[in-house]
């Protein structure tokens, strides 16, 4: 570090540049976690859905939650005080342990339950039915549960609100304890919630996951009652929770290794402070490109940007190696600059092509390097030199290096073997016999075994919609909606008894259209008619003359009424669970239906088919993994066009085609070689093993770039392969340890990026340093 | 036999009951219909004739519940478990006595308001419970059901009947 005035002002100017940036970024950059901002343009009406209107599907919301640990009625007690706890959580679209509670129906909307319940379809209200129902309330009365349902029975003599809310329960009805959902052996209880935050958004499933066991806390008191949350948004907490656990640590042991690394290549330690700042300058400037830009970025786009910036790193290093006492640093860094240039342009150009990929993440990934890259090349080359004083030593005068350099220059060109060898590799890539792409995502972040057990035994406990199928109903408006979803449940009632589906879910259980409901309005008597029915429907039944006034009324205000829309369910307190399955968009409206317990897909492929056009099954299985797949494609296209941008920008720095090969082939032979080694060990590759590749070929781009620049001078070859050897060693050090993970992700970035530097560094030294006849 | 100011005759049902510790009652309705109310725990299970299975927590039948306390408590012979969940105030004599009970719990007091056990020597005759909106519901047990039900029968009439000698 030089300590002039100049250096001093320039440091103080950049740390300060550093300072406004971070407040900028801080300010500005949104960190999203929507995947959709990293997959393409839906393609098929199915990849659509999936992507415009139902994001992973209701069921993805949907949290299992088992409470066990102490005495069965106490965990009744708990289950009522949590779902108190947690109805008015803006969190939870639904909590729900499946206690029918009367009063859970606001006043304005109970006349409607005429309309609602389909008693009136086969069932008019005649003496005979009347008579029978009081019979049966009579005999309620005197039973031990008369006095709860004393208070009611003047309104609703025929129970139709106790009917209409039995058929809004899940069609498969789990077991009950103490009025609430209990597992088959009565030991756990267990509720049902729906998360406002979808599955694929960590952030606010924590937040969600934390607000019940606050609540869960509060609730349980001094009693010991454990909690079991499972579900795809505990998933996405718990793996995203171990992804950065483990990529932290893997980090910071690195950062340590790292700086040990560079304190013996170099002895210097503010040289390492200092080559710190063009990588630093990096990240934020590319973090500040982002946020101006974009506004949002993804979360993988930051992961995946940071990964692909570690060729930064290696430009002050370049710098630090060629150093010598009897120059400047700023002419030394004037002398590496056209290699170097060279380097980030051709890198900078080819990820320009991110920009035209169609990909939103693809597109900010590319503004994230670009910017990146050019910020560490340009402040190696204006700034670093300025700041750093003459070397104390040159590493051109280092004996090892000279021993090393001879032996390296004494290995035979390998010009053919390199052929034979990729010839091997691109066989090995061919023939291998896994499938050659891992389209599955969630292979990658793969849940533990027993949660997953635990999952499905909750889920089936319960019977949750299933997360793979669903049906898809597309209509021009509500009422044609509800209406379709009416003509297709017989059919559904079918599957259910035929033992293809356990049970369904849909808008029109809840709101029947509003056809249906004036056909069940004609069938409402007249208050003088019913009062009259009443009347002799009451003789020989111990009820009073006249008491069922509040139901005549009842009936009377239910004629008068305009059918129930969606609207307004929805924006009542029961409108939580009909605002997933019914959602109105610009260009019509989809209604789902889900299904759980799926046994016969087939069954369900045969009814989707039969059941007109308007009617799909959707497996979103196979949609996400189609798209990942379409994503893909466009990803290989814009590589294909990075490459062929990438080899032009070489070419026209070197101008030489002899030179352009010794620099292409390394990066090209790598890249055929990891691909065949990560093939041969069993791996399908993902986009995680893409990214990586693209930073090995960066990197091995960089070496070469450097080996053969340093060409003519005995010196100068000596300080590139140190510059060569610290940076390889230090990306080795890093990769190596993210590919001990046992994240796949993690490991598959770790592992290629490991080989890649390998085989670059090797191949840098066997095909592109310089032949001795040219050294002499 | 309840009164409820829905109905003009109190409903009148006979039966037996069986009592089978703390956790487990059966209420067996043979006149004039045939219905079993069992208690397990905290569950409820309502059979009747001609009608599917029902089932339900105490926490509905409040009277149910109060029942039950009572006469753990009566056959244990524990003040201690009653005073637990009721204020107990005693009257009359070792012969013929009667028993006030009044949930300590202000929201258990919103549905069952008070139970009277009236008794004889060791032997509880009549439990008569009152819920919150002047409704009550009357047990009659052993010798005391198979008398002569007073003409009118109203809840006064009973009470005499079940402090009677």
């Amino acid at each position: 570090m030089k300590r002039t005035p100049a250096a001093l002002a320039l440091l103080t100017l950049w740390i300060a540049a550093l300072g406004l940036l971070g407040w900028f970024v801080q300010r500005q950059l949104v960190i999203g976690a929507d995947l959709r901002l990293f997959l393409p343009n839906p393609v098929t009406a199915e990849q659509r859905l999936l992507l415009e209107e139902i994001g992973e599907g209701p069921a993805s919301r949907v949290l299992v939650i088992a409470l066990d640990g102490a005495e069965p009625p106490a965990l009744a007690d708990a289950s009522r005080a949590l779902v108190d706890a947690l109805r008015e959580n803006p969190n939870f679209r639904v909590i729900t342990n499946g206690e029918v509670a009367l009063d859970a129906v606001p006043d304005e909307l109970l006349p409607y339950r005429f309309l609602l319940s389909p008693t009136l379809d086969t069932q008019p209200l005649d003496e005979k039915y009347l008579h029978s129902e009081l019979l049966a309330r009579g005999r309620d009365l005197a039973s031990p549960a008369g006095a709860f349902l004393e208070e009611w029975l003047p309104r609703d003599p025929t129970l139709e609100l106790l009917k209409l809310l039995q058929r809004w329960q899940p069609m498969q009805e789990p077991h009950r304890e103490f009025d609430v959902w209990f597992d088959r052996s009565g030991k756990r209880a267990l509720l049902l919630a729906v998360t406002q935050a979808p599955a694929f958004d960590p952030d606010r499933q924590r937040i969600a996951l934390d607000e019940l066991e606050h609540a869960l806390t509060q609730v349980a008191g001094k009693q010991h009652v454990t909690m079991t949350v499972s579900g795809a948004g505990k998933f996405s907490v718990l793996m995203e929770a171990r992804t950065r656990g483990q990529a932290q640590a893997f980090g910071t042991a690195a950062t340590v290794g790292m700086i040990l690394l560079l304190l013996v290549a170099y002895r210097s330690f503010g040289s390492i402070v200092l080559s710190s700042l063009p990588l630093a300058s990096a990240g934020l400037a590319g973090m500040a490109a982002v946020s101006a830009i974009f506004g949002t970025v993804h979360g993988i786009t930051l992961a995946f940007g940071f990964t692909l910036i570690g060729v930064a790193q290696d430009y002050p290093l370049h710098l630090l190696s060629h150093r010598r006492p009897d120059h400047e640093p700023v002419d030394i860094a004037r002398s590496l600059w056209p290699t170097l240039a060279t380097g980030v342009a051709s890198t900078c150009i080819a990820y320009l092509t991110f920009l035209f990929s169609g990909v939103t993440g693809l597109a900010q990934l590319a503004c994230f390097t670009v910017a990146s890259l050019a910020v560490a090349g340009a402040t190696t080359r204006f700034g670093l030199p300025v700041l750093m004083a003459r070397a104390g030593r040159d590493f051109g005068d280092s004996r090892f290096l000279d021993r090393l350099w001879d032996r390296i220059a004494a290995l035979p060109h390998l010009r053919w073997t390199a052929l034979a060898l990729a010839a091997v590799a691109i066989g090995v890539v061919v023939l291998a016999p896994q499938r050659f792409w891992e389209n599955d995502l969630s292979r990658l972040t793969p849940v533990p075994r027993d949660l997953l057990m635990t999952d499905q035994q909750l889920r089936s406990e319960l019977g949750t919609a299933d997360v793979r199928y669903l049906l898809v109903v597309s209509a021009a408006d509500s009422e044609q909606a509800l209406s379709t979803l009416e003509a297709i449940e017989p059919s559904l009632q079918a599957l259910v008894k035929n033992g293809a589906i356990g049970g369904y879910d849909d808008a029109a259980r809840y709101v029947p259209s509003a056809g249906t409901q004036q056909r069940r309005q004609q069938r409402l008597p007249d208050p003088v008619a019913l009062r009259e029915t009443l009347q002799r429907a009451q003789a020989g039944t111990p009820f009073r003359a006249g008491i069922f006034e509040p139901f005549v009324q009842d009936v009377e205000h239910a004629r008068a009424l305009p059918p129930l829309t969606v609207e307004k369910l929805r924006a009542s307190p029961l409108g939580a669970s009909i605002d997933m399955l019914l959602t109105q968009r610009s260009s019509g409206v989809t209604a789902l239906v889900t299904l759980s317990a799926v046994n016969d897909v087939a069954a369900l492929q045969d009814f989707a088919r039969k059941s007109g056009d308007s009617v799909r099954l959707l497996d979103i299985k196979d949609a996400s993994e189609e798209l990942v797949a379409a994503q893909r494609t466009r990803i290989l296209w814009t590589l294909l066009a990075a490459a062929v941008l990438l080899v032009g920008v070489i070419a026209i720095a070197l101008r030489n085609p002899s030179r352009v090969l010794r620099v292409l082939a390394p990066m090209a032979l790598t890249t055929v070689l990891v691909l065949a080694v990560l093939r041969a060990s069993g791996e399908s590759l993902n986009l995680f093993h893409l990214i990586a590749l693209i930073l090995a070929a960066g990197l091995g781009l960089d070496y070469a770039l450097f080996f053969e620049h340093a060409s003519a001078d005995r010196a100068e070859q000596r300080r590139t392969l140190h510059a060569v050897l610290v940076c390889s060693l230090s990306t080795l050090m890093v990769f190596a340890l993210l590919g001990l993970s046992d994240v796949p992700v993690l490991r598959a970035i770790g592992v290629t990026v490991t080989l890649g530097v390998i085989f670059n560094f090797v191949f840098a030294l066997l095909l592109t340093r310089p032949s001795p006849e040219r050294a002499k | 036999m309840r009164f409820s100011p829905l109905v003009n005759e109190p409903l009148v049902v006979a039966g037996e009951l069986g009592y089978d510790g703390p956790t487990s009652l059966d209420r067996r309705v043979t006149q004039p219909y045939h219905e079993t109310v069992a208690i397990r725990g905290e569950s409820v299970r309502v059979e009747r004739e001609g009608e599917p299975v029902r089932s339900f927590g105490l926490n509905r039948a409040p009277e149910l519940r109060g029942l039950l306390s009572g006469f753990t408590a009566l056959l244990a012979g524990d003040p201690a478990v009653l005073e637990r969940n009721f204020k107990v105030a005693a009257s009359g004599s070792d012969e013929v006595w009667t028993l006030e009970l009044t949930p300590s719990d202000a929201r258990a007091r919103r549905r069952l308001q008070q139970i009277v056990v009236n008794g004889r020597a060791d032997v509880p005759q009549c439990f008569t419970m009152l819920t919150a909106n002047g409704g009550a519901s009357v047990l009659l047990l052993g010798p005391t059901a198979d008398r002569e039900l007073p003409k009118p029968t109203t809840l006064d009439a009973l009470k005499h009947l079940c402090s009677a000698e």
